[in-house]
């Protein structure tokens, strides 16, 4: 294949008129018969704002980590533990008109009130210079509690999974399906890497709709990937007899077609398209089994991201694979942990051994890509944010597990701006409701954006318009 | 903090109570996304913290067609204009705003009331009202004082706001005339003379016809799915006649390939998919839904009227309550099943009705009056009434034997007595129970009366145990079962024998007899002996079934009404005692296998059997006296299964929802809509269904926005046009074939997709929105795969059935449709080319990725096709003659049998070049396959292999 080196991204843009997502986008607009509205042009790709970071690390926690046994420990529960909420001080939680955001796909589905308040399964301690307490399960990530700015009063309203798809789209399930934030991103940032796809996904999605991008397109879906150097994507090499050498012929002849084939039929948008993403799969299907290929990262940094034990070998693979992948200009790498069911921290029994053992599994992986991207310089412009569709219930579930809980629950942020050793928000003493600067996930979303230097609004398209609750509102006092 | 990011933060503060009722209600609301959608938003009016930050400084000139209209038009209008006239007030004219609503002229200088009421700081008080659109921005308001205080100068003879009656969709359908054109011998029917009018209007000229052999490609894909055969490639290199295109259209339609083809088409608009959930347990849709895919694809075939299909999905089981392949059409209805949430179910229900059949946004008006349409949210609910009572049964699908396996899922009406409330604000947990919906249609389109007639179901349809075929099926298993069990006894009785004959002839056998008898011989006469018991109680049992089965049958008659009620007690008596003695039989048959496990048990599990055997003897006791003993009462028995109700967790997600009685009657209520629907006078049904079907030939619709033609929605490209194809579609008695003959017999079907030549009219017309040249379309995602698997000679072509599961996919060469296709699970290589979703997928995304480029060219489905392409091709030149093949055939041939088009010079050379280059290095007799097979490759990769020109 005889490219003249690798192309930039805006030059080939400009080539023909629009990129990949130009054209799935236009073509679905004028579908849609929007493109004729006056005044709209698709994003051009750059910031609306200089940005404070260029990529972002997404871990999300499938199934519901228990806010009260990671970030947001409650002694009170400890102290009220076996009685009912009813008969502490803390029964005004159960005010009808406090629990009235939560939107029900079925009467009981999980979201029932556990009212008999269950003792924390596990110690907690203050961290580092803020003194910020964490559960004695996260002591990797404790170490870089500076760095973190945890908010402990999140909010939202499906008590059921469906909250999974609604933290990353901001829209409960039964509204049906949007966007996901990395599909915002992915369509409104353009990209740092012409050899790489830009919104990349590993793990467990199983209980979720696969799709991110919805009416914006299968442009914008991330593009699955596996920590396999030989099979990293699929359909990610060729197959049988076919050797990377006859390939590379291969599409220089098809190209070639291609273009004489355009002689006849000039001014073919999807024509151009279509030679510009055999160009982009070309070069893809030789850079991502380079960047699956650990040989050059040393031991040191493998063990750092705990990847000589069984336990956190997975988790911590993705999240190196991650860190690379962010290092070669990635904008978005979305990672979900924990399969099964409905996600593997779904722990409505048996809560501390779930827990504990999950919590095995993502720590050290955690705890090791914060120092990585800190001693690598990478840090300041990569956001890493840690979440989960919602918390777990202040009362037991059966002898030994905590129900969904959507009234109050925590995530934190690190990097690309985010001021470190911070805890923003607060539950009330049993860890029931948001009680101070309450946020909704979209609040997470636009967080994100500002930091990306996006605003939402100027991405939006014509004929979806958003509503105010979609786009959220950043959280100023964890910006740095 | 605004608000917006922190709904509740306000039980902080101490609001009075039904402030803190209210302002949560509308928090909660706006939570809900689309319910608390207004008319600005939709609109797509920025009304943004920034833009309310900086007022602009009132200028002292302000223009009010551009400056103070269309701040009314997107922020007031859908309360105050021709659709609705809230407090006897519109804002459409300024001569409307001067004579004011109930408190007068709205403008007066000295009292404007319209600004009072945009800048009140009581929430009751301000427009728009809380709930409905946030305030106007500060320098929107400074506009329209200024342009008061200057004392709201007017345009004259201002036109007001249409009536949203007047709406083009909302007019009859009224076939217009043929226009006349001055180019006369382009057009071959009258879709082209409306065409070319257009054009001629503008100055524009149509493409030339496309070169036969894309025709011919454009026509085998459009109408079945499928490439060209070779015959007909071969014939269609030189020109063809009209004639023989017409021939071809013939042929092509009457293949079985063409309902499969649009029956995909029609699976993505009517939200086809198979059940969903979570693990194994069914969530959405129903297992056996592929009966419906079944009944589209054979109806399309035998061209079933479009009417006729809309009436069978929303109502066979009213319409054609004892035929069960119309039954299957209700599918449409029961691939919204949900397990859990009844709103959502019938949301989506109404919600795609209104948007599949009518075209109308009717789900708008979920929460409050549509912004845009004339249609209240009473009318909402009044839908939502019309589908209140039904709910999904799988029934034994025809020669089936249980509902399970063969269950076919369909609509029947199991909650008759449901009231519909209308939800305040769309919230279902807030129902106004003052006023019961009745069913109904949107008043404003009262092209026909919406007539509701209740009527009883035959026995049959109520209780699909009676049907014959059911009976026969449940006679022939239990004569299985007992022939089964029969073979079993004797067999078992053999092994008995020869236990005990090897036993007899033990002492003549010297060597045998020196050994003492051991253990394990006496264990083995045993057990052969306890088996053989085993068997025998079996046999027993499985006589009984088979008599209760019988029994069972004629008291289900009786019942139903062959005979007096006494009689049928007393048969529904004998039958359930009946039951009962199959039910000692059987358990006479456990304690049998319990005796068996107990004599073949160790020490440590002997125990726990010989306890269990106990406690089944016990139970047998019991068991015995419901068989013999007199009972004063008479019986029930249990009617042969026909149909299962597809059971509910609308209450609890741990426990199913009571079963429903089946009701003796049907509501009618669907089948009201139905002919309502399919009404000729309905405006909207023809030329919605005219607008999909010409844009799935066309690639794009005549109305863009396929699934809404109210007045949201855009307008026609060609009016004219589409009511002229709804009028024929109407009057050829709603035939679809019609329909598809008439446009691709057209000229413009016909016309080429490049515009050299045309540039002209690439600058007037650059998004061809008049055709004036025919819009390159890429194919589904189940036309690539079709294609390849039809090229290669795989295609297996059977038709219907269950669909292919996930695990089988990578090794069926059944066509595409047949895949099994959900929201959770899809192939991978059809997602990479845009699969359809099956929320709602009104029109296919038509992507262009790079990993459409990564699956055509290394997925193994291309590279098991390669080589057995080319052989094929080789083949298929030798059989004409050309032997030995040369690598210019070769390519030449290729070319037109994947792409339909001869190869340039220059197109051919360079694959010879390249071939060539593949062979080298290669032994003589292996090279020039191979540069064949990767050649193949490459045209597969070729833009216009996905793409009909």
């Amino acid at each position: 294949m005889n490219y003249p080196g690798p192309l930039p991204r805006r030059a080939f843009l400009s080539d023909m008129g629009m990129g990949f997502t130009g054209l799935a986008l236009g073509a679905m607009m004028h579908r849609d018969g929007i493109a004729a509205e006056p005044g709209w042009s698709p994003p051009d790709g750059k910031p609306h704002f200089p940005p404070k970071a260029k990529s972002v690390i997404w871990l999300f926690m499938n199934g519901g980590v228990s806010h009260m046994e990671s970030f947001d420990p409650k002694p009170m529960l400890n102290k009220y533990s076996g009685k009912t909420i009813a008969e502490t001080p803390f029964a005004d939680t159960q005010d009808p008109k406090k629990l009235a955001i939560e939107r029900l796909v079925v009467p009981d589905a999980n979201g029932n009130q556990r009212n008999t308040l269950y003792p924390l399964q596990v110690g907690f301690r203050k961290y580092g210079q803020s003194g910020a307490e964490l559960s004695d399960w996260f002591p990797h990530i404790g170490r870089h509690v500076d760095k973190l700015a945890i908010v402990r009063s999140m909010w939202t309203t499906d008590s059921n999974h469906g909250a999974q798809t609604q933290f990353h789209s901001g829209r409960h399930s039964n509204d049906g399906n949007f966007p996901t934030l990395g599909a915002w991103v992915h369509y409104g940032l353009g990209s740092l890497n012409d050899n790489l796809p830009q919104f990349i996904s590993f793990g467990f999605r199983e209980y979720w709709n696969k799709i991110d991008g919805h009416y914006l397109g299968p442009a914008h879906d991330a593009v699955p990937l596996r920590v396999n150097p030989k099979d990293p994507l699929d359909f990610g090499r060729p197959q049988g007899d076919f050797s990377e050498s006859d390939q590379a012929k291969g599409f220089d002849l098809v190209q070639k077609l291609n273009r004489l084939r355009g002689v006849e039929y000039p001014a073919d948008a999807a024509m151009s398209a279509r030679i510009d993403s055999y160009e982009l799969a070309f070069r893809m299907q030789r850079s991502v089994p380079e960047v699956m290929d650990f040989s050059t990262e040393t031991a040191e940094t493998k063990s750092l991201y705990g990847l000589d034990h069984d336990h956190s070998r997975d988790f911590g693979s993705q999240l190196l694979a991650a860190r690379r992948l962010v290092e070669r200009g990635v904008r978005f790498v979305q990672i979900q942990h924990g399969g099964g069911g409905a996600g593997a921290w779904d722990a409505h029994g048996g809560l501390k051994a779930n827990h504990s053992k999950n919590a095995l599994a993502v720590d050290q992986p955690i705890g090791g890509l914060l120092e990585d991207l800190h001693r690598r310089g990478m840090l300041n412009e990569t956001l890493v944010i840690f979440a989960s569709e919602f918390g777990r219930t202040p009362g037991s579930q059966g002898s030994d597990g905590r129900d969904h809980h959507i009234f109050g629950f925590s995530v934190w942020m690190a990097g690309g701006g985010i001021k470190g050793g911070v805890v923003h928000g607060a539950t009330d003493e049993i860890g029931f409701h948001a009680t101070e600067n309450r946020h909704y996930v979209t609040d997470i979303h636009a967080t994100i954006l500002h930091q990306l230097g996006l605003d939402s609004r100027k991405l939006e398209i014509p004929g979806r318009k958003r509503l105010e609750i979609d786009h959220g509102t950043p959280i100023r006092e964890i910006i740095a | 903090m605004p608000a917006t990011s922190n709904p509740n933060i306000q039980w902080t503060r101490s609001w009075r109570s039904l402030e803190l009722a209210v302002a949560v209600l509308i928090l909660t609301n706006a939570v809900k996304g689309q319910s608390a959608e207004t008319a600005e938003e939709k609109a797509g009016v920025k009304n943004t913290a920034e833009s309310r930050i900086e007022p602009s400084p009132a200028t002292s000139k302000v223009d009010y067609l551009t400056e103070i209209k269309p701040i009314l038009v997107t922020r007031c209008y859908a309360c105050h204009g021709a659709l609705q006239k809230k407090a006897g007030l519109r804002l459409d004219t300024v001569e409307f705003m001067r004579k004011g609503g109930d408190g007068g002229d709205v403008l007066d200088r000295d009292s404007p009331i319209l600004l009072d009421r945009l800048t009140a700081d009581d929430p009751h008080e301000r427009m728009p009202p809380e709930g409905e659109g946030t305030p106007l921005a500060a320098d929107q308001v400074a506009k329209i004082r200024t342009w008061i205080e200057a004392g709201a100068p007017a345009p004259e003879s201002e036109t007001p706001e249409s009536s949203p009656r007047d709406h083009w969709a909302f007019r009859p359908i009224e076939r217009p005339a043929v226009p006349k054109t001055k180019n006369t011998g382009w057009g071959r029917n009258p879709i082209d003379a409306f065409i070319l009018a257009k054009l001629e209007a503008k100055g524009l000229s149509p493409a030339p016809a496309a070169e036969p052999g894309i025709q011919l490609r454009r026509l085998y894909i459009d109408l079945t799915g499928l490439p060209p055969t070779q015959p007909d490639s071969d014939k269609w290199r030189e020109r063809t006649t009209d004639s023989q295109y017409r021939q071809l259209v013939t042929k092509l339609l009457s293949d079985p390939a063409h309902g499969e083809r649009w029956g995909r088409h029609w699976m993505d608009i009517w939200r086809y998919s198979d059940w969903w959930g979570l693990g194994t347990q069914l969530r959405n849709s129903q297992k056996n839904i592929w009966h419906w895919r079944d009944w589209i694809v054979e109806s399309l075939n035998a061209d079933v009227p479009y009417d006729r299909m809309i009436r069978l999905m929303l109502a066979a089981d009213e319409i054609e309550p004892g035929n069960l392949a119309d039954l299957r059409a209700t599918g449409y209805l029961a691939r919204n099943y949900f397990l859990f949430n009844r709103n959502q179910w019938l949301d989506e229900t109404v919600e795609h009705v209104g948007k599949g059949f009518l075209g109308l946004t009717v789900n708008c008006a979920k929460c409050h009056d549509h912004k845009y349409d004339p249609i209240s949210q009473p009318d909402y609910y009044a839908m939502r009434a019309i589908f209140e009572p039904y709910m999904v049964r799988n029934d034994v699908a025809e020669g089936g034997r249980n509902t399970d396996v063969d269950g076919l899922p369909r609509a029947y009406d199991a909650r008759p007595e449901d009231p519909t409330w209308l939800f305040v604000r769309g919230d279902d947990k807030n129902p106004d129970k003052s006023r019961k919906i009745e069913p109904g249609v949107p008043s404003f389109l009262d092209c026909a009366p919406y007539m509701v007639k209740r009527l009883e179901l035959p026995a049959q349809a109520v209780s699909p145990g009676l049907r014959a075929d059911v009976r026969k099926a449940q006679l022939e298993l239990a004569r299985e079962k007992l022939a089964r069990a029969d073979a079993e006894w004797a067999e078992a009785d053999k092994a008995w024998k020869t236990v005990t004959a090897a036993k007899a002839k033990k002492p003549d056998k010297p060597a045998d007899a020196a050994k003492p008898d051991t253990g394990q011989s006496r264990g083995d006469e045993l057990s052969s002996l306890l088996s053989r018991t085993l068997a025998e109680k079996n046999r027993l049992a499985a006589g009984e079934w088979a008599l209760a089965v019988r029994a069972r049958i004629e008291a289900d008659s009786a019942v139903a009404g062959n005979l007096p009620a006494s009689q049928a007690s007393l048969l529904s008596t004998i039958a359930a005692k009946a039951e009962r003695r199959h039910a000692l039989a059987a358990m006479e048959a456990e304690v049998a296998k319990l005796e068996l496990d107990a004599a073949k048990a160790d020490e440590k599990a002997r125990e726990a059997v010989i306890k269990s055997l106990e406690q089944t003897r016990a139970k047998i006791v019991e068991s015995r006296k419901a068989v013999f003993e007199a009972e004063a009462k008479p019986l029930v028995h249990t009617p042969i299964p026909g149909g299962e109700h597809a059971r509910t967790m609308f209450m609890s997600s741990t426990a199913f929802d009571p079963d429903p009685a089946t009701p003796a009657y049907s509501t009618g209520r669907r089948r009201a809509l139905a002919d309502w629907i399919v009404e000729k006078r309905n405006p909207l049904t023809a030329r919605v269904a005219v607008n999909h079907i010409w844009a799935r030939h066309f690639g794009e619709p005549l109305v863009p926005t396929v699934f809404d033609l109210g007045r949201k929605g855009q307008p026609a490209t060609h009016p004219d046009l589409l009511d002229w194809l709804a009028a024929e579609l109407i009057e050829s008695g709603w035939s679809m074939k019609h329909l598809h003959r008439l446009i691709v017999e057209s000229s413009a079907y016909r016309m080429s997709s490049s515009i050299r030549g045309r540039e002209e009219n690439q600058s007037a017309d650059p998004d061809n929105r008049l055709i004036w040249h025919r819009s390159p379309v890429r194919v589904e995602s189940q036309v690539v795969r079709d294609m390849l698997l039809d090229l290669a000679g795989n295609l297996d072509r059977k038709m219907g059935g269950p669909p292919v599961q996930p695990a089988d996919q990578e090794k069926s060469n059944r066509r595409s449709l047949y895949f099994f296709h959900s929201n959770n699970d899809r192939n991978s290589f059809l997602t990479t080319f845009d699969e359809a979703l099956v929320r709602d997928c009104y029109r296919r995304d038509r992507s262009i990725v790079p990993q459409q480029a990564l699956a055509l060219s290394n997925a193994s489905l291309v590279a098991n096709s390669v080589g057995p392409i080319a052989d094929r091709f080789v083949q298929e030149l030798r059989q004409a003659g050309v032997d030995p093949v040369s690598e210019k055939d070769f390519v030449r041939h290729a070319f037109a049998r994947i792409l339909s088009f001869e190869p340039t010079a220059e197109e051919s050379a360079a694959c010879l070049e390249t071939m060539k280059s593949w062979a080298s290095g290669h032994p003589p007799e292996s090279a020039m396959p191979l540069a064949r097979k990767r050649l193949i490759w490459a045209l597969i990769n070729h833009n216009d292999f996905v793409t009909l020109r």
